[in-house]
């Protein structure tokens, strides 16, 4: 069959790479010409990677070592069911450059808008990358890729408070590189290795368990500031609201699932070799994730910039995942890891459905909007469904997550936290309400704001795609939880669970 | 007996007949009033035909079961009717239909109406998919949407005092909602399966296990139900809500709450284990309280529809009262109060909208001389205020019959002085609204009014319909009791069923 060809794997991340080098090139200053290349790379990027995604349901797992050079010399892509993220990668990168056809133009200056593809599809390409290497270093590399585009994306708007955003996440997402690169180094002096399943494999044999625990602390550190887990998330507001609507789509669906793809990567070498107990992390994230759950909706309340409540919104449903992690039972975890992919969707329907907002209206704060449920009901329907899916109402995307989490509270015998999960996501539909009754039933205060129309269908269609996967995701979860179930059964195994 | 399948197809129907006809309303903005009232007309219609016909085969004992779509690996969205949720949906269909009807007059000069009868409409196919739910992750579903989605139905007025009344309807509503959440999340995780029927709980389970559980359980559905002290809500949301819109709150959505209740008491604990935890004695304590405090509170309102509110939170009382006991008769009594209670208090509420949309007023110190205005309403509201406190042979006699028999029977006879003192206290306030329609001298009319030119302020055909249907539907449920389609009889059947 056609999925089955083995060089569709290294063309998942080469398409997006080669494709995004070249716009300025083929655009040659326009920006309708570096659109419409930038939609055929990306599609044809969804096209791969669906390859992918089929390829590892029907047959498991599989690797491609490059240039026949096998593992553990040579470089090594292997691709799983977490690998499955590229293919949520492709999908969202693929609509928010459908999006940006009309925005970019709009919110960037003319000769910046090739760039901005071309930094668009990089940053995919190192998405991809992270989620499909099979090798340490090149976890580096391409988390090098996505966090460098990461803060041109975040500056290239060019205003001063983009820069300074953008300033403040780059000095952040230096140092946990930084530290996410000691950690790396680390292991590969204990295991002489840089290929994770060698990794894995001989780090049971390590001579002394110190320098592993400093890399594991180090690697864990480092991801948890790209997810912007409480108390690590200061970089993440200001850049996500301030980059355009598309960047910031992609920022907080997929960037900072970098850091959780990262974690479940280092569980998977650490709990296989069972060199170090990581019963006290566990504890440790799990209560991070509830305190980051409740401060994230916490601050979102006070915000009145609709794109800095989704900012913050995203610190609390990263706490959803982390906690996840932390309770580390069979349910949790398969929750945890469905909400990598679901929030990514909801996330994206949400920060899309505010900038077609934002793009119509030119306002941006909730007092400012009233009435826009009058003026753009379409888009402001979308953007309701995506606000009921990510406060987890059943029987759409965000409520898989809640019922399996809160399962896997259950079932490691700490049903405490299945109540903080619950009622964290309480204080996440009180700022959602605000929003639900700014744009439905409070007075105008603009009134120019209730008869702006819906925006063209460039925005329109990627944003009630979205929309509407929220919805058909949670009624059709038994998909992607049965999906993953293999790779967590794969990953608690060895924990004789 | 199973079902076959050329009958099979009604339940889905059931719940998504109305659904469609919410989704149509929602863009019926642009479309004549008269086509958007014939439509949802005629799906509302069509609702309660499909719903009576499945009342009809699950009485006949066939078992009606669709599996609709796997949402976990482990659980379907199912529907399963039994009689009890047979009941209660047909129940619902059929007080739809007549506030629907009731809107098309009431709702003629009123703002945004696509999105009222869209979310109205929708409201009805939640209420039908709670009835209808085959395990307790569908009933969650349902549950959850019909409180979420009556949201914009609650702010509809987009007043100040709307909205207020709307945050506090939310927050209460999601923190019951939450705990029902975790105690389905603890039933699945103890329990497994979830199918509602045989109870899902024995004796294996640790005790303290059982009552974290049906804690959380009693008090999720304890908001919903207005069981005191999480009843504030409701006498806020009932004002502001347009007044069609209050008939079903009160008569069916808070009712959801008690259904709820009686799902866990039945289907999940099971009424032996039940005995055994000792929980229930606690519960009709609550319930009892419930009744008569709510009943001096209504007593003190002025605003006519919060004292309606306050008297659904006395008679929800009254339908966790018959729970609580345990005891068969008591069950049949509170199975059989959600149905009358439905279409009493839907009268009560049209009563209300007329008088407040007619006359102007929504105080009951204003009603002086109102029977002289609208001797219709006036009648309708006597009547059924009487039905309402218990008189023979109205609906709220039978309910209440049934209950003080399964007082005597359980063996907790001062709870008799709770039910005959409600009855007592449901005429202290009731009575003196009638008194003053029919006793009282009206204010003299301003000149100019378009009163001072008629006479009569009673309200066109159209709304007077419904209000009658109602009237008479509260005669007739206190009248048929015997033929084995009455609601009493399957409310029995189905109380058979759980005690057996």
């Amino acid at each position: 069959m056609w999925w089955q060809w083995p060089h569709w794997l290294p063309l998942a991340v080469l398409v997006p790479l080669g494709g995004g080098v070249v716009t300025p090139a083929v655009a040659r200053g326009s920006a309708r010409r570096a659109w419409g290349w930038a939609a055929g790379v990306s599609a044809a990027t969804v096209a791969v990677s669906l390859a992918l995604v089929i390829r590892v349901a029907r047959g498991g797992p599989f690797s491609y070592a490059f240039g026949g050079w096998q593992p553990p010399y040579g470089i090594e892509f292997r691709f799983d069911e977490v690998s499955a993220f590229a293919f949520v990668v492709a999908f969202l990168g693929a609509l928010a450059i459908v999006f940006s056809r009309q925005y970019a133009p709009h919110a960037l200056a003319e000769p910046r808008v090739p760039y901005y593809y071309t930094l668009l599809l990089l940053d995919i390409a190192g998405l991809i990358g992270f989620s499909v290497t099979g090798d340490l270093f090149n976890m580096y590399v391409f988390m090098e890729i996505v966090s460098l585009t990461g803060y041109a994306l975040v500056a290239i708007s060019g205003e001063r408070i983009a820069e300074m955003a953008a300033f403040k996440y780059l000095v952040l997402g230096a140092v946990s590189s930084l530290l996410a690169l000691f950690g790396i180094g680390m292991l590969y002096g204990v295991t002489g290795t840089l290929n994770i399943a060698d990794a894995a494999s001989r780090l049971g044999a390590a001579a002394s368990t110190m320098p592993v625990i400093v890399a594991v602390a180090l690697l864990v550190l480092g991801f948890m500031v790209k997810a912007a887990l409480f108390p690590l998330h200061v970089w993440l507001p200001d850049a996500h609201a301030i980059a355009p609507s598309p960047v910031s789509a992609v920022l907080s669906g997929l960037v900072v699932k970098l850091g959780l793809v990262g974690m479940l990567r280092l569980y998977g070498v650490v709990y296989a070799s069972r060199a170090v107990d990581l019963s006290s992390l566990n504890w440790l994230l799990t209560w991070l994730g509830a305190v980051s759950i409740v401060m994230g909706a916490f601050f979102a309340i006070f915000q009145d910039d609709i794109k800095m409540m989704l900012a913050y919104s995203t610190i609390s449903n990263i706490g959803y995942i982390v906690m996840g992690f932390g309770l580390a039972s069979q349910y949790a975890l398969v929750g945890a890891a469905v909400h990598i992919f679901n929030h990514a969707l909801i996330k994206s329907a949400l920060f899309l459905a505010a900038g077609a907002i934002i793009y119509q209206t030119g306002y941006r704060r909730l007092s400012d909007l009233r009435g826009v449920g009058r003026g753009m009901p379409l888009t402001a329907a979308a953007l309701s469904v995506g606000a009921v899916s990510i406060v987890g109402i059943p029987p759409t995307a965000g409520f898989l997550c809640k019922w399996y989490i809160a399962l896997g509270a259950f079932e490691a015998k700490r049903a405490a936290f299945g109540f903080a999960l619950v009622f964290g996501a309480l204080f996440i539909f009180v700022y959602y309400i605000r929003m639900v009754n700014a744009f439905y039933f409070q007075e105008p205060v603009h009134a120019d704001v209730t008869h702006v129309g819906d925006p063209p269908l460039s925005m329109l269609v990627p944003v009630w795609i979205l929309a509407a996967l929220c919805l058909i995701m949670g009624l059709a979860g038994k998909v992607p939880l049965t999906f993953v179930a293999p790779a967590v059964s794969r990953l608690l195994g060895p924990l004789g669970g | 007996m199973g079902a076959g399948a050329e009958v099979l197809w009604m339940v889905p129907a059931a719940v998504f007949a109305p659904l469609a006809g919410g989704v149509a309303a929602a863009f019926s903005g642009s479309w004549p009033e008269a086509r958007r009232r014939a439509l949802l007309a005629v799906v509302s219609v069509v609702t309660l035909v499909l719903a009576g016909s499945v009342l009809a085969r699950v009485t006949a004992g066939d078992d009606m079961s669709v599996r609709l779509v796997k949402m976990t690996p482990q659980v379907w969205i199912h529907l399963r009717v039994d009689a009890l949720g047979a009941l209660y949906g047909a129940a619902a269909a059929g007080l739809w239909l007549l506030a629907l009807v009731y809107s098309f007059g009431y709702m003629a000069d009123e703002h945004r109406l696509s999105r009222y009868y869209a979310f109205f409409m929708l409201s009805l196919a939640w209420t039908v998919g709670v009835a209808y739910s085959g395990n307790l992750l569908t009933f969650l579903v349902f549950y959850e949407l019909f409180s979420i989605l009556t949201y914009p139905l609650v702010v509809h007025e987009e007043t100040p005092e709307a909205l207020a009344a709307g945050t506090k309807y939310i927050v209460y509503i999601l923190i019951g909602g939450s705990l029902v959440l975790l105690a389905i999340v603890y039933t699945y995780f103890l329990a497994g399966g979830q199918d509602i029927g045989a109870p899902l709980f024995d004796a294996s389970v640790p005790r303290s296990q059982l009552l974290v559980v049906f804690w959380c359980f009693l008090a999720g559905f304890g908001v919903k139900a207005a069981l005191v002290p999480l009843h504030g809500w409701v006498p806020d949301a009932h004002p502001a809500a347009p007044a069609p819109f209050s008939a079903v709150l009160s008569g069916m959505m808070v009712a959801t709450g008690t259904f709820g209740i009686m799902r866990v008491v039945f289907n999940v604990f099971g009424v032996r284990l039940l005995a055994e935890l000792g929980v229930m004695r606690v519960v009709a304590g609550l319930a009892a309280f419930t009744v008569v405090f709510a009943a001096v509170l209504a007593m003190h309102q002025d605003d006519i529809k919060r004292r309606l509110a306050y008297s659904t939170i006395s008679q929800m009382g009254y339908v966790t009262l018959g729970i609580a006991l345990l005891d068969p008769l008591a069950a049949t009594g509170a199975i059989v109060h959600v149905a009358n209670h439905a279409f009493m208090k839907g009268a009560l509420f049209f009563c209300a909208g007329l008088i407040i949309k007619r006359m102007g007023v929504r105080s009951v110190s204003e009603l002086a001389g109102a029977a002289k205005r609208m001797p219709v309403t006036a009648a309708a509201f006597a009547l059924t205020s009487l039905a309402m406190i218990g008189t023979p042979p109205l609906a709220g006699f039978v309910s209440k019959w049934y209950l003080g028999l399964g007082i005597l029977e359980s063996g907790q006879v001062a709870y008799i002085a709770v039910l005959i003192g409600g009855a007592l206290l449901a005429g202290v306030y009731l009575l003196p609204i009638v008194y003053r329609m029919y006793f009282r001298e009206p204010a003299p009319i301003a000149a100019g009014s378009p009163l001072a030119e008629s006479g009569s302020s009673e309200a066109p055909a159209t709304m007077l319909m419904p209000l009658a249907a109602a009237v008479l539907l509260t005669v007739a449920l206190g009248l048929c009791t015997t033929p084995s389609w009455s609601p009493l009889q399957i409310a029995k059947a189905a109380a058979e069923g759980f005690f057996r």
